[in-house]
Parts: structure tokens; sequence; C-alpha cells
């Protein structure tokens, strides 16, 4: 066991069950990540990217692998209430659609990793919001907002408790080129500033610039 | 928890809204049929409070809010006044009460038979506001007493004449309000036409009176009969040990109690009525609450992908249920204070068009709404929390 790992993931088996048909999509993939480490995970549609990262997000149960372990904590064999604990308290989450929630601000998009961990909710995010250039818009609704801002208010609430491990799928997948750049420089520099280790799936060579290692998928393996 | 539950709840205003309104509409049924027949029931006990004895006599068999008809003959009567102990008889005065219906004011009134010469019972402290305590009809009980009898065929003019001294009615303030009746006013009841003579302050036993003998003449053929007895005791007596010796006296036809134990016997009459009545009351808010849970369920479907966002953030299964049953709450307890407003504005309605109902709304009955709201609340809510919290993150995330 090297505690130096933030993922260290073998032989890990998925398969989707639709009716009677079984699909695999994962083939005993193995993967370590260094804490700390920044790495882009690329492959075309369908070669089991997102998957992968639902795993590494506990919110996916594998179908079968010899060890899945997490920040420290083999989740193969935690209950249900410890991979959600270990979600709040370890992994941030960025998606391709944002998943803000509409009902609510800004603001209490940002602060609401907070508020589940029961944290007081003080200057931090509103020094978030400024630095994410998003300060004057704390109380509008978020489809007040344009969809860059709307990622970067994502990328806000992902950091917002400094979680140990960033997963982002796909986070400039919506955004134009210009609003994919200023995304990427804010996740190196959050990553850069808080030793965060980052795992982010994309299609976009160009967004591989900053990464430390970049890694490739094919049919449910990595290819490199 | 609470601002998520509020701003979900606020964001769909309208939906909110209809389900409140739901739910308050069946607090308001609930409160106002119990508050009805509370409100009745606790009117008719302080009126029957109000007669000056200690004790009734009531059929043993009937429910006491449909009492009618005279099952009681002279041969009770004369039971209850030979009771004895070794100071004398027991009983100071025996009032016997002859019931029939009238219909007054748009409504069905219960007609109190009683004697002229105890009207004075019935009024106590009250105060005569016009006209006479009875008239003519003083001198028609003398008669009757007397030994006086009609004719037998009731077409002959000679029967009357018999009657017509004891055709009066004295009838209380609130019902010559509400009916806009004053003294002389005439009044058809059981093919006579009766004239209202006084008007006595509200709060006494009967919302109408006739003269005993008057009713007895024209239900019974004259014959002594009573639906029930008032017993004023001599001084001295204790009530319960009347109470068993009148008992024992009456056998199995009567039941003898306790004035003050009236309102008692009362709920305990109105309790297969009221049974009924909550049971009504129960199907509407059961529907109310599936109202609830149908749109709590709702809520969870439409809001399948933010469950996945509250998920992949590290909110718990148990944090989830508790959003569903807050959010269930807050409708719920909206809904149950449109339901005391509703019940409030009803009571009003009903206090000016039919000012003779009384509507009871206690503080235990708002209580009771509240409790029916929590735990109707919290029930609907079960369910959809239940699936919401039982939800595949990955998949709630993909939802469209």
């Amino acid at each position: 066991m090297n505690d130096e790992l933030m993922i260290d993931v073998r032989d890990l088996h998925h398969a989707y069950a639709l009716g009677a048909v079984v699909e695999p999509v994962l083939h005993g993939l193995d993967l370590r990540v260094q804490r700390g480490e920044f790495v882009v995970i690329m492959g075309p549609s369908g070669c089991g990217k997102t998957t992968l990262l639902n795993v590494l997000g506990l919110m996916l149960s594998p179908t079968r692998a010899e060890s899945v372990r997490i920040a420290g904590h083999e989740t193969l064999t935690l209950s249900d209430a410890a991979r959600t604990r270990l979600r709040r308290e370890s992994l941030g989450f960025v998606f391709q659609r944002f998943n803000l929630l509409g009902t609510i601000s800004v603001r209490e998009n940002v602060a609401l990793p907070l508020r589940i961990r029961r944290v007081p909710v003080d200057g931090e995010v509103a020094a978030l919001m400024e630095r994410v250039g998003l300060l004057e818009c704390a109380r509008k609704k978020p489809a007040q907002l344009s969809v860059g801002q709307q990622q970067r208010v994502a990328i806000a609430r992902a950091v917002v408790a400094r979680p140990a491990l960033l997963l982002a799928d796909e986070p400039t997948g919506n955004l134009d080129s210009a609003n994919a750049g200023a995304v990427l420089d804010l996740l190196t520099d959050l990553h850069r500033r808080d030793g965060q280790t980052v795992v982010m799936i994309t299609h976009n060579e160009h967004l591989t610039v900053n990464a430390d290692r970049v890694l490739h998928m094919r049919d449910g393996c990595f290819v490199d | 928890m609470l601002r998520l539950a509020w701003a979900d709840l606020t964001h769909h205003k309208v939906r909110t809204l209809l389900s409140a309104l739901a739910v308050g509409i069946g607090i308001m049924l609930m409160l106002v049929s119990r508050g009805l027949a509370s409100g009745s029931m606790a009117e008719v006990d302080q009126r029957i409070q109000s007669v000056d004895a200690e004790l009734v006599v009531l059929p043993a068999q009937d429910n006491i809010i449909f009492t009618n008809g005279a099952p009681f003959r002279a041969i009770h009567e004369r039971h209850l006044a030979r009771q004895a102990d070794t100071d004398g008889p027991l009983a100071q005065t025996i009032i016997p009460v002859f019931f029939g219906q009238v219909k007054m004011a748009g409504q069905q009134q219960r007609l109190f038979g009683v004697d002229p010469a105890q009207m004075q019972a019935f009024l106590g402290q009250r105060r005569l506001v016009a006209g006479k305590l009875f008239d003519r009809a003083y001198a028609f009980a003398e008669r009757v007493r007397a030994g006086a009898r009609p004719p037998e065929d009731m077409s002959d003019p000679a029967y009357h004449a018999y009657v017509a001294d004891g055709l009066e009615l004295v009838i209380d303030e609130r019902l010559q309000r509400v009916g806009g009746y004053r003294v002389g006013d005439e009044i058809q009841i059981m093919g006579q036409v009766f004239r209202i003579v006084g008007v006595v302050e509200a709060g006494v036993a009967g919302r109408v009176f006739a003269p005993v003998q008057t009713l007895r003449e024209i239900a019974v053929a004259g014959e002594p009969t009573a639906s029930m007895y008032f017993i004023k005791l001599r001084k001295g007596v204790r009530a319960e040990r009347a109470v068993d010796a009148f008992q024992a006296a009456l056998g199995t036809d009567a039941r003898v109690e306790l004035k003050g134990d009236y309102g008692k016997l009362l709920r305990e009459s109105f309790a297969s009525v009221g049974l009924y009545m909550d049971a009504s009351s129960g199907v509407a808010l059961a529907a109310c609450f599936l109202f609830i849970l149908l749109t709590m369920y709702t809520m969870v479907i439409e809001r399948t992908r933010e469950i996945g966002i509250l998920k992949s953030l590290g909110v718990t299964r148990l944090d989830l249920l508790r959003l569903a049953v807050v959010q269930a709450l807050l409708i719920s307890l909206s809904g149950v204070a449109v339901g005391i407003g509703l019940a409030y504005g009803v009571r009003v309605f009903i206090a000016v068009s039919r000012p003779l109902l009384t509507v009871e709304l206690a503080h235990g009955q708002l209580l009771l709404a509240a409790l029916v709201g929590v735990v109707g609340g919290t029930l609907s809510a079960l369910y959809p929390g239940y699936r919401a919290a039982r939800l595949d993150p990955a998949v709630a995330l993909n939802t469209e």
C-alpha cells in the first residue's frame, strides 16, 4: 500500500446490464495517480471514460475489481454510508453540464458543499467567488449566467471544500474555445494553489498542456 | 436542507400553493364539522345547565340527541315523587318536559313543553325581554289540573275553544332575532296556531317553550306523559344518593343522571354520529395528503437529476429523506394555517347565514389540526423521500 497514491485501481471491470443484455465497458483497468498529480484522460465517446470517473467518484460500484483505493480507503468494501461520507469529505466534481441547482442562488450553489458538511459558510465562499470573477453575480440564479460563468460556478462549488481529489468530466465540453481556455486556466490555477489531485476527462488536445500525465482510453482499456 | 426545501417550494409557487390549499380545505372540513358538533353540544349543555335542578331523568335506551316522543307515564312521575328519606320526599320539584318539533327561523327547533307554573325554573337569572312568561296558558293549565277534558272530536269547535288558551309560545331572544319574530306573531304547530306571548334572554334550556298541557293534549290526548324530567332536590339531599334512589325506583325504563353530566351524555350519544363525521373528515384529509404525496413524488421524478447532484456532493440518504419530509411539512403546515384561516372564515359565514348554529374552534381542535398536518405531511413524504434516497447517483445525474 502506498500512501502517496490518491488513486490505486487494479483490474477494474464494469458492465452495464440492459435487461438480458450485458454490455462490458471497462476491461481490467489499472490506474495509479499520485497525490497532487494532474491527470488527463482522453478517448473516443463510449470508450468508458465517464464510467471510470463514476467509479472513481464512488457513484458507481464496479462489476468486479481487485482493488479500488481512493484517498487511502479501499472503497470496494465500504458501506453506502461510508462511500457517501468519503465522497462528501474527499471528492469534488465538475460536470460537462455544470449541474448547478437552479432553485438557489449562485452563492448558495457554491456554499452547498460547506452546508452539507455543516461547516460555517464564512468568507471562503466570497473569496472564491471573487477569485473566479463572479462576486457580482452572487445573488443571481444560475440560469441568469452565461455558460462560461456557470462552469466557473461549478468549479468554485467543486473546490470550495478543498477536496483531496477533483474529478472533472468534460468540463469544457459545452464551452467555446475562449471559455474553455479560461476554465482550464482556472482549474490549473486552483490545482497549483491547493495541490489537489485532478483527474480530468476531455476530448480536447489543447487542454492537455498543463497536465502532468495524459492517458488514452479505447474500448475500456488504457492504450498508453 | 431547510434552505433547499424552501427554495424548491418557492420556485414552484403555484404547485406549492395548490398543495397547501388542498390540505387547508381538508383541515377546514375537519375543524368546521367537529367545531359545529362540539359548538352545538356545548351550547345545548350550557342551556340545560341553566335549569334550576340537580338531576335529569332520561329514557333508558334513547340517544339523547334524538330523544323525541314521551315514553314516561304518570306512574313514573308518581314513583319519583314517592322517593323519600326520614326528612321527607327527596324531590322538591319534579319538572316534566314534553318534547315536540317546530320549524322556526328556517330550521327545526326542539319545542320544550313545560308547565307554565314551572317556567321560572327554566328562566333562572335570565330576563324576560318582551311580553309575558305565558299568559292565558296559566288558566288553561289550571283547568287541566282540575280535571277538565275537551270533547273527543278534534273538529268540534268546542275542542278549539278548550285548547285556545294553551296555544302560547315563549321563545328566546336569539331565535327572535334570527327569525324576526315579535310578540303576537302566530306559528303553526301540529295543526294548531300558536301565538308568541313572550321573549326571554338567550341561554335558557329551549329556544321555544309551549305549555306541556297543550302539547300533551294535541299529541297524546291529554295523557300526562313526559319526554324527560328535571328534578330539583330538597335542600340537604345528596345528589348521588338521590340518583341511586330514583334509579332503583324507575328500574330499567330510565336513566337518572346528575344534570352536570349532561354534556358527557351528549358527547357519548354523539359518538356514533361523530365517528361518521370524523370518518368523512378523515377521507377528505387522506385525499389531501395523497395530493401532497403525489406532489412530492412528482418533485422527486422531476428533480432526479438534482438528487443526483446532491448525492455527488455527499448528501446522505437520510438527508434526502429529511429534505422530502421538510418540504412536505412546510406544505402541510402552510395548509394547516390556511385551513384554520378558512375555518374562521366559515365560522363567520355560518354566524351570518345560520345564526342559530355555533361553530366552536377550541384550542384543542386547532392543536389537533396541527398534529394532523405534521403526521400527514410526514407520512406523505416517506415514500417519495425513500424513492429519492434510493436513486442511483450515476443514473440520476444522467437523467434528462
